[in-house]
């Protein structure tokens, strides 16, 4: 038991680490949640939008910022080693798959957790809104359900990277802007053509975000949101952790390991 | 017997490109058992297959074909309690940028499961063994490529293996770097009785390290043995130049042990003999015997580097 919880917190003291020394990660927390949210927010406010309004959009951006920096200590934790060439080391070593999500994820939620601290500051100071208003149980719900979407992302990053090697890096930045056109961050999936909302209902953050937004007197598309949501994460986390075990049998076997190592 | 590193009959193909594929044999029938406790150099020129074959053995890659036991256990069932008791530190050192040195260190104890206290033990140890102390708060990006290779080996024993895989330790290493890093690895050999398989392009560090020598060329071993053994099965053997005044019989040598050939003149002659320790002293005898004056008298020995030449043609 002691040795399993070393070796995530193994995964805890890489990323924190890499956190700390690199300015590009104090960007992510920092610079890029924070020009996201002013520019959508002030045009909220150029826009008049009435105050469910401006609560659907400061919802939607602050969650997006939540699960992009959150999936992407999920991946970093592959990444980081990808980028200094040293995954052989890793993988070499009697840690699992377990191991690196538990530890990424920890980190994920204390950086995902941070920037949406300074968000919900920065909402309740300069916009006058207040996550807190549809109380703390509903709200703690609300972030665990981004924190495991994030993980899922970020664990599919890390298939794709097994799989594709170098060339799927990009997917650690580009998967949730997808999701953003499909989950319905800046407007109600309701209003999208009917195929895409098809794919909407395949992605647990749709869920979470009307859960959420239906606090603040907003009626959600879908029915049993939170349950649908949770259900949905869980099942896919669960497929994901065996997809990217064959991913990396496959990456043996095709000497994928080498090459990111190389 | 116990052996460290049992193979047989091991075979793996790359396959690439995703419409045709394109297949390469890396390895195409690979047998090697290397005993425990045992210091085995395995040599081979680029594209042999040393690298594939380090990498099976340490779970990187998964083999197509063959059996594959790592300190006694099977490499497909075993591979959490194999990668427990095995590591690996390749040339051209590479880790996490922004880690120090004592980080990188902390961070792969950790992945071996190592309790804290121990550790710190560990760290320390590591630290003094590599002379790597001074160097402790220095993150990697900033390391020497000398201080990266210290910290790969510190890396490498931080779950005490007991078999270790080194792919190229020395490489790139200034001379003095690479003899203190060659005389660690000899010591952790001699002290700790660790089973050691190495692959390096330096002829001269596997002669002195190694206690035997695998040649391994297109994906199968071709030889093994002690390099005297493998000069021997070549024929390489030592040449022995001799400038002389007298009159010595053409067949003087004919039917001698060991004499692969002889090429004589009227005042010199070059002699192949498979070890000029042993033969040497009989020639001496013969040519006294002969009243043959000596004035020159010169020993070429064939190393190592003649093995692979030999081998790699």
């Amino acid at each position: 038991m002691q040795s399993e919880m070393t070796k995530t917190r193994a995964f805890v003291f890489k990323n924190l680490i890499m956190t700390r020394r690199n300015v590009f990660t104090l960007f992510e927390i920092l610079f890029w949640p924070l020009v996201a949210f002013l520019s959508v927010g002030l045009l909220a406010e150029f826009a008049e939008l009435e105050p469910h309004m401006k609560a659907f959009i400061l919802v939607g951006v602050v969650s997006m910022s939540v699960v992009q920096v959150c999936q992407l200590d999920v991946s970093y934790a592959l990444l980081y080693d990808v980028w200094s060439k040293a995954v052989k080391h890793s993988l070499i070593a009697p840690a699992g798959l377990r191991h690196l999500l538990a530890g990424s994820l920890i980190v994920g939620i204390i950086r995902g957790g941070s920037v949406f601290l300074i968000l919900m500051g920065a909402s309740y100071l300069i916009f006058d809104f207040d996550f807190t208003a549809p109380g703390v149980g509903p709200l703690c719900l609300f972030l665990l359900g981004l924190f495991l979407s994030a993980a899922m992302v970020g664990l599919f990053v890390c298939i794709l990277v097994f799989t594709f090697g170098l060339r799927a890096v990009v997917a650690a930045w580009s998967l949730v802007s997808l999701m953003l056109l499909v989950c319905g961050i800046y407007y109600p999936v309701s209003i999208l053509p009917h195929w895409v909302m098809f794919l909407s209902e395949l992605i647990p953050l749709t869920y979470f975000l009307e859960y959420f937004r239906r606090l603040y007197g907003f009626e959600p598309t879908f029915s049993h949101v939170l349950a649908k949501g949770s259900l949905m994460v869980m099942v896919y986390l669960i497929l994901e952790l065996i997809l990217v075990k064959a991913a990396l049998r496959r990456a043996k076997k095709t000497g994928m390991l080498l090459k990111l190592s190389e | 017997m116990k052996f460290a590193i049992e193979v047989e009959n091991l075979r793996k193909t790359f396959a690439s490109g995703w419409l045709r594929k394109r297949k390469k044999e890396a390895l195409r029938g690979v047998d090697l058992a290397v005993p425990q406790g045992a210091f085995w150099c395995l040599l081979g020129p680029n594209g042999a297959g040393k690298t594939t074959f380090l990498s099976i053995l340490s779970s990187l890659i998964t083999p197509e074909q063959g059996k594959v036991r790592v300190l006694g256990r099977d490499i497909r069932r075993d591979g959490a309690e194999i990668a427990r008791r095995m590591n690996l530190s390749s040339g051209h050192a590479n880790f996490l940028w922004s880690m120090t040195v004592r980080e990188n260190i902390e961070y792969y104890a950790m992945l071996y499961g190592l309790p804290s206290k121990l550790r710190k033990h560990r760290i320390a140890e590591l630290l003094d063994l590599f002379d790597l102390a001074e160097f402790a708060g220095i993150r990697f990006e900033e390391l020497s490529t000398g201080t990266k290779q210290k910290l790969s080996l510190a890396k490498s024993l931080v779950n005490d293996p007991e078999l270790l895989l080194l792919d190229e330790p020395t490489v790139g290493l200034d001379p003095d770097v690479a003899r203190r890093i060659r005389d660690t690895i000899q010591r952790l050999h001699r002290e700790k009785g660790t089973s050691i398989l190495m692959t390096t392009h330096n002829m001269r560090e596997a002669e002195i390290l190694s206690e035997r020598i695998a040649f391994i060329k297109e994906g199968r071993i071709r030889a093994v043995g002690r390099p005297r053994e493998l000069k021997r099965e070549l024929r390489l053997g030592d040449t022995i130049s001799i400038s002389f005044r007298g009159d010595l019989p053409a067949s003087f040598l004919e039917g001698m042990n060991g004499v692969y050939g002889v090429q004589q003149d009227n005042a010199s002659c070059r002699i192949l003999v498979d070890d000029h320790h042993e033969r040497l002293p009989f020639i001496l005898d013969l040519l006294t015997n002969h009243r043959i004056t000596i004035h020159d008298l010169r020993i070429q020995e064939s190393d190592l580097e003649d093995v692979f030449i030999a081998y790699a043609k």
